[in-house]
This record gives C-alpha cells, sequence and structure tokens, in this order.
C-alpha cells in the first residue's frame, strides 16, 4: 500500500554552518571615491561660483556705462519742475524766498499741489 | 538728490510745465529697459568721454550739479541717441530680437547669448563699436564670449 516516504536516496544535507561572506572593498577605496566625488563637486561649485561673478561684472559695466544718460533725463526734469516751482512762487507770491543760506539745491520738502487738477 | 521723491497716494500728478526756453532742447532717449540694457555696451564704447565728463561734472559741482551740468547731460544724451539710432538703422532685427528675448527672461544677459553673438558682430561690422567688459581677468574668455553658458535654462539660448 503507498506510504509518504522520503524520496529515494535521501534528502540533501541541511545547511546548518554559518554563510556571512565579507562583501565590498577596502574601506580606504570608498573614502576615496567619496573624495573624489566631493572635489569633482566642489570644482563644479567654484567654476559656477566664478562665473557668476563674471555675469555679475557684465551686469555691473551694462548699469555703469546707462548711469549717466538716465541721471541727465532725471536731471532736466528736476530743473524743470524747480524752476516751474520758483515761476509758480514768483507768479503767486512775487518774490523767491530763500530757505537755507546756501545756493545749493535741495529737494523742497513741501511740494505744492494744484487746487484744480487739469492732468 | 538729497530727499526723495514725493509720494502722492491718492492721485497721480504731472507737472506739465516745460522747460524755459532758455535751456536749448534735447530730443528724448524714451527707450525701455530691454533695447537700453542691449545697447548698453555700444553706448559705453561710443560715449566714454561724455559720461566721464557729465560724471565729473557732477562729482565737482558739489550739490549744484543738477543746475551746472545741463551741458553735459544734453551731450551724454545726444550721444547715446545717436548709438541707438544708428543701431536702429543698421542691425534692426538682431537688435529686436535681442532685447525681445531680453523682455522675456527677466532682464538676463546669459539667457540670450544666441542672440546676442548676431548683433554684436553686426555692430562691429557697421559701427566699429565692441563690446567689453572691463575688469574681467586676463586669461580666460571674457564670459559673453563663452561657448557654453553654465547658468542659461535651456541649451537652445546659448
Amino acid at each position: 500500500m503507498p506510504q509518504d516516504m522520503p524520496p529515494s536516496g535521501g534528502y540533501e544535507p541541511v545547511q546548518y554552518r554559518r554563510n556571512l561572506p565579507v562583501r565590498g572593498f577596502r574601506p580606504a577605496y570608498y573614502l576615496a571615491a567619496v573624495g573624489l566625488i566631493m572635489t569633482y563637486g566642489f570644482y563644479r561649485y567654484g567654476q559656477g561660483i566664478r562665473e557668476q561673478n563674471e555675469l555679475a561684472r557684465e551686469k555691473m559695466w551694462s548699469r555703469i556705462y546707462l548711469i549717466p544718460l538716465l541721471q541727465a533725463e532725471e536731471d532736466r526734469d528736476l530743473v524743470r519742475k524747480t524752476l516751474a516751482g520758483r515761476a509758480m512762487e514768483k507768479e503767486l507770491l512775487g518774490a523767491e524766498t530763500k530757505v537755507y543760506n546756501s545756493d545749493r539745491f535741495v529737494r523742497p520738502t513741501y511740494a505744492v499741489t494744484p487746487a484744480n487738477v487739469t492732468k | 538728490m538729497s530727499a526723495r521723491q514725493p509720494r502722492f497716494n491718492q492721485h497721480l500728478l504731472i507737472d506739465t510745465t516745460p522747460l524755459p526756453d532758455s535751456i536749448p532742447k534735447v530730443q528724448e532717449v524714451g527707450s525701455s529697459s530691454a533695447p537700453l540694457l542691449s545697447a548698453s555696451y555700444f553706448i559705453g564704447a561710443r560715449c566714454k568721454a561724455y559720461n566721464d565728463d557729465y560724471m565729473q561734472c557732477k562729482t565737482e559741482a558739489n550739490g549744484k550739479g543738477e543746475m551746472d551740468c545741463l551741458r553735459e547731460g544734453r551731450k551724454v544724451t545726444r550721444c547715446a541717441g545717436s548709438v541707438l539710432e544708428d543701431v536702429n538703422k543698421s542691425c534692426l532685427e538682431e537688435f529686436r530680437k535681442h532685447w525681445e528675448c531680453l523682455d522675456n527672461n527677466n532682464q538676463q544677459l546669459w539667457q540670450c547669448r544666441k542672440w546676442e553673438r548676431p548683433l554684436n558682430s553686426c555692430v562691429f561690422e557697421k559701427l566699429n563699436l565692441e563690446k567689453k567688459i572691463p575688469g574681467a581677468p586676463e586669461n580666460e574668455t571674457p564670459v559673453h564670449l563663452r561657448k557654453r553658458q553654465i547658468f542659461a535654462h535651456s541649451i537652445m539660448t546659448q
């Protein structure tokens, strides 16, 4: 009558000894790899910083070249407003009052706004 | 200019009185920021003498610069206006492409090198104005001539 018997020839031997192989490179190699990757990273970072400095220099010089043009325009505007204010003062009050004792231009603290605004 | 501009918060008030006739009129450069930035190095190349004169006049005027340096200011405006006019006459398409690119890219010059190169070569041929960055270290290529821009967004615009 068929019975549940082990296979003929028996089972294979059971592994009971430990099998923990030591893997990995030498730690020095790992440290060297980390060092190389970091050096490369810092080198690229430094390149980027240098390029950013050059770009900043380019931006600054372009602004430096434009300053006289913009300042001259603003100066003309300022002179126009000052002369218009003086003329208005002369027309309304009759004389020009000097606020300070020197001839230096000082931007006035108060600005006159007209009663009826056309623009 | 010692104090700040008056700030009217309720309405915008514009004083429309023009300059008196005793001061010569000059054609103002009514340009927005991108074309000015694009042409700034050419303005610097052609107008160096006038710019230096104006800045020296302002420093020496010691507070009265606005009134006393109007003449130098007119020269500066005329020179810059002439540069822009010449660039418009000879290199209009390249110039327009470059400043439109600058407008789209937050006025960052390194995003628009692709359009800056033909503009620079056209202006150099026709107007003999070269873009130079003073103070750049001598032993490297200047940043506007480099093949690869590290910080550009895409490789198409380099």
